[in-house]
């Protein structure tokens, strides 16, 4: 017991070292402060077993809808707050300049019929606007369409393309652009599984396209909102180097290993309201942590995605930084449990894997408190969130459960799949560290690195160290849970209570009824653990900026007037209105 | 004959290295037709890829044929990147790589051979001594933490140099802007060689000055300028050509830091961002230059051996 909890003290004081080292001499701020060996020592015996911490817990929660916009936090009391709003709005837009934005991960490529990497995502938010947007509740509106309708059992929808758009190569966004584009990604291997119930789509005339469902699917234009959405020129469908979309900027050039130059579209869709304001972008792809801060402080950035938690809260002291915070789309931290392969088809070890970690000591010490405990895929600001019965720290608890399947089956050993991230793999090892307190020794088995999706389609694991959920609409999660989701399926679990929980939120429009449907979703994830729920990323899924440019994060109006959910994803943030004082 | 010999040996490296990398590479392969395939695939799917990509037929046809298509530059298609060819990414990294080596070279040497010779000249005075902690220190200090504190001062605080190195200009189109850029990257790189040459040098300068050659030139009265330039640091720089030789191509693994640090897209950052991704095709292309590289200057200082001492061509025949 003290052995393995020593190895935790020195996991973080490892980590607080070498950030401590990296940012040395920076600028006398003392975030390493926060591992200082008589805190970290203290906080596993400090921590409630059977209480989270609320006392970091969003105010937006419960039947809240998400905040209109992420601004720039002054101090770290506010980051799960609304924040105190945007000094954007009393200043005027100006037209012109370019900025350099440093980007965590490389792209791949923009095949949008292909699985699109974190890095190209980043980018193509700056190429792309959906067919669909969400406005400030999370709801679904049309964007690039004109109008989106159903019929009355939601089982055709009808898209009016919008007249006079074109894309970056001057090709009209006509009905027959948007058939093949959507008939693409329902064709495509890896992306396709999204669109099961849809059986057809069809151009019916040059601004119309039909799409039938073999059931109903209410919140369709929700699959609109991301990848199904993007429309790329029908000649440039399935192409990888390139992509001529409709978005406020144009790709220029793409260097894979190095970043991206986008500049602005003169023949942008909303030209008329002055949009897009920046003339160019160069997005640089630094992989390192301390060279993207360095690069920062220098001025060689005006911003970037990811800063670490440390550098935020460092940022969050610093009047000449503004950080922006996620309100809405953060990924969320979790092991997938394999509940067809041993040990994780016994219910009793995924419950004693639940109640062995101790999710607060990883919030405290890894994430410098600034993410919030998970109990499932939705954050507390999201409006359909619920509580559940989720399995609470419970070192005694877990022993039992471990005990009793000990003595029938034999000790519990398993093998965790993982990218090779060392600040990933840190977090792994020390909730192994938690694991083997009550007996359960685990193993990692390191993947090659954008090979996750492949080896988890091909169940080809135990359990998978995992980023992923938290869509403003659970319905875009529903593949990933119902048992009809095949593949997708992660953790292969074929739970009645799920299926049916699901399939009302796709079936109805009605709020209250979809907001049931998710809460038998929920409370069946945390009766069954199929998987291990780590916390809400949104606090540090940031982006940090220099004052002189604005609009980043701030919501953007939506082509009916009303204002977009902004930073959503994490990733989507609005390029259209960014600007930058001359 | 002894040219002849040697590139004979020269081949037959490569050819061992090559063979050994394209072993490794099909051992990847079985990843690689997955992802090519997709999540659906189902056997046939994968025979029809494996087919489509020439992967049918014996190990050994098809290694001959990967050599074949190498000797055009053909290194087949990058697996993760679709819609580039090994040879494009490659073509993209090589030449801020080769720039960044031979900056550090120039720097590196230009530093060292002076400070060697001032050393040499007088062992035990205060600029042998001084010259010899330094190098030392730098020796100590891993690049890593010279390339951070060499950006944060002259990048950050200063602000003289920019910290990363983007949309870097050709040296012909702006060689201000592009040294400017590779100015802190190839000081960092080439401050850790200095030690080295320094100490490889000085040691055989010293050497060479206790030959009676030497002895004799002073007794004519030659001037100790012309004596060390002119009959001294000739002979003495066997070792330290060596060294540069073995350098050369040993930085290109040693730039992958200095490249991370300031976000240079080079070979080094390359073939370790590709070994990630599990990119094998890239791999094995960057695997096959480097060794025809490598194999190519070693003999380019075999043939430089002989010219800087000629009793070794003497020797040999």
């Amino acid at each position: 017991m003290i052995h393995r909890r020593s190895r935790r003290v020195a996991a973080v004081l490892i980590s607080g070292a070498l950030v401590a080292a990296a940012c040395g001499g920076d600028d006398g701020d003392e975030p390493e402060a926060e591992s200082t060996p008589t805190e970290v020592e203290a906080e596993p015996e400090a921590t409630d077993a059977d209480e989270p911490a609320t006392s970091d817990e969003p105010e937006t929660g419960g039947d809240d809808p998400p905040p209109s916009t992420a601004a720039p936090l002054e101090d770290a009391d506010q980051i799960t707050s609304e924040g105190e709003g945007s000094d954007d709005a009393s200043l005027e837009p100006v037209p012109g300049g370019e900025i350099t934005w440093g980007l965590t991960n490389d792209g791949t490529g923009f095949d949008t019929t292909g699985a699109v990497a974190p890095g190209s995502i980043r980018i193509i938010s700056a190429l792309n606007d959906s067919l669909a947007g969400l406005d400030i509740e999370g709801n679904w509106v049309p964007n690039l369409a004109q109008s989106i309708e159903p019929n009355d059992d939601y089982t055709v929808w009808t898209i009016t393309t919008r007249p006079g758009v074109v894309f970056h190569d001057g090709e009209p966004v006509d009905g027959p652009a948007v058939a093949a584009n959507l008939n693409a990604f329902k064709a495509s291997p890896t992306a396709g599984f999204s669109f099961a119930p849809v059986t057809s789509i069809t151009a019916v005339d040059d601004s119309t396209v039909e799409i039938v469902m073999s059931s109903p699917w209410a919140q369709f234009p929700q699959s609109l909102v991301s990848q199904a959405g993007w429309m790329v020129s029908p000649s440039t469908i399935g192409t990888n180097d390139t992509f001529i979309g409709t978005g406020p900027f144009m790709l220029e050039s793409w260097t894979p290993g190095d970043g991206a130059r986008i500049v602005k579209n003169p023949n942008y869709w909303r030209a008329d309201e002055g949009l897009p304001y920046l003339d160019a972008v160069n997005f640089k792809f630094l992989p390192d942590q301390t060279v993207r801060r360095q690069a920062f402080d220098a001025g060689d950035l005006q911003g970037y995605l990811s800063p670490g938690d440390e550098d935020i809260v460092d940022f969050l002291e610093d009047d000449d930084v503004d950080v922006w915070i996620g309100t809405a789309g953060a990924n969320e931290y979790l092991w997938l449990l394999n509940t067809t392969a041993p040990p994780f088809d016994d219910i009793r070890v995924r419950r004693a894997m639940a109640h062995a970690i101790d999710k607060q000591f990883i919030i405290d010490n890894f994430r410098s408190g600034l993410t919030t405990p998970a109990n499932g895929p939705w954050n507390p600001s999201s409006k359909f969130y619920s509580e559940n019965d989720y399995p609470q720290f419970d070192p005694a608890a877990a022993q039992a459960l471990v005990d009793e399947y000990e003595a029938e089956v034999g000790p519990i050993e398993f093998e965790l799949s993982i990218e090779p991230n060392p600040s990933v793999i840190e977090v792994a090892e020390v909730m192994m560290s938690f694991l083997a307190d009550v007996g359960i020794e685990g193993s990692l088995k390191e993947i090659g690195q954008g090979q996750s999706a492949i080896t988890a389609l091909q169940d080809d694991y135990q359990a998978f160290s995992w980023f992923q959920f938290g869509a403003p609409d659970p319905d875009r999660e529903y593949t990933f849970f119902h048992s009809s989701g095949g593949l997708l399926n992660w953790s292969n679990l074929v739970s009645a209570d799920i299926d049916a929980g699901f399939d009302k939120g796709r079936v109805n429009v009605d709020e209250d009824i979809r907001r049931e449907g998710y809460a038998q979703v929920l409370k069946a994830l945390g009766d069954e653990v199929p998987m291990l729920w780590v916390d809400h990323l949104n606090g540090v899924e940031a982006v940090v900026t220099i004052p002189e440019l604005h609009g980043i994060g701030v919501s953007l109006t939506l082509p009916d007037g009303s204002p977009a959910l902004a930073m959503t994803d994490g990733a989507f943030f609005a390029w259209t209105g960014a600007w930058i004082e001359q | 004959m002894m040219y002849i010999k040697r590139v004979v040996r020269l081949v037959f490296v490569f050819l061992v290295v090559t063979f050994f990398t394209f072993w490794l590479l099909d051992q990847g392969k079985s990843d690689l037709l997955a992802a090519k395939a997709g999540l659906n695939a189902t056997p046939e799917n994968v025979a029809q890829i494996k087919t489509e990509l020439g992967l049918d037929g014996s190990f050994v046809s098809r290694y001959l044929e990967w050599l074949g298509n190498a000797l055009t530059f053909d290194f087949g298609d990058s697996i993760v990147t679709n819609g580039f060819s090994s040879w494009e990414l490659i073509r993209e990294s090589l030449p801020k790589t080769l720039e960044l080596m031979v900056l550090a070279e120039i720097i590196a040497i230009t530093i060292a051979v002076p400070l060697a010779i001032a050393s040499a000249r007088r062992p035990g005075s205060w600029i042998d001594k001084w010259s010899s902690s330094g190098a030392f220190g730098l020796l100590a200090l891993p690049s890593f933490v010279l390339g951070i504190y060499l950006s944060f001062v002259f990048g950050v605080k200063l602000g003289w140099f920019p910290t990363i190195v983007d949309d870097l200009p050709g040296l012909n189109d702006d060689p201000f802007d592009n040294l400017r850029q590779m100015l802190l990257p190839s000081v960092t790189l080439g401050l850790n060689l200095v030690a080295v040459y320094l100490r490889l040098l000085r040691s055989d300068l010293i050497e060479t000055l206790q030959e009676d050659y030497v002895m004799l030139a002073q007794a004519r009265g030659l001037s100790e300028r012309r004596i060390m330039w002119r009959h001294v640091l000739r002979p003495s720089s066997l070792n330290f050509t060596t060294a540069v030789g073995l350098n050369v191509a040993g930085l290109v693994g040693g730039a992958f830091i200095v490249e991370v640090l300031f976000g240079i897209n080079g070979m080094g950052r390359l073939v370790i961002q590709r070994v990630v991704l599990q990119d094998f095709e890239v791999v094995a292309a960057v695997v096959a230059l480097l060794t025809v590289a490598y194999v190519t200057l070693n003999f380019l200082v075999d043939i430089l051996y002989s010219i800087l001492d000629p009793r070794i061509r003497h020797g040999a025949r």
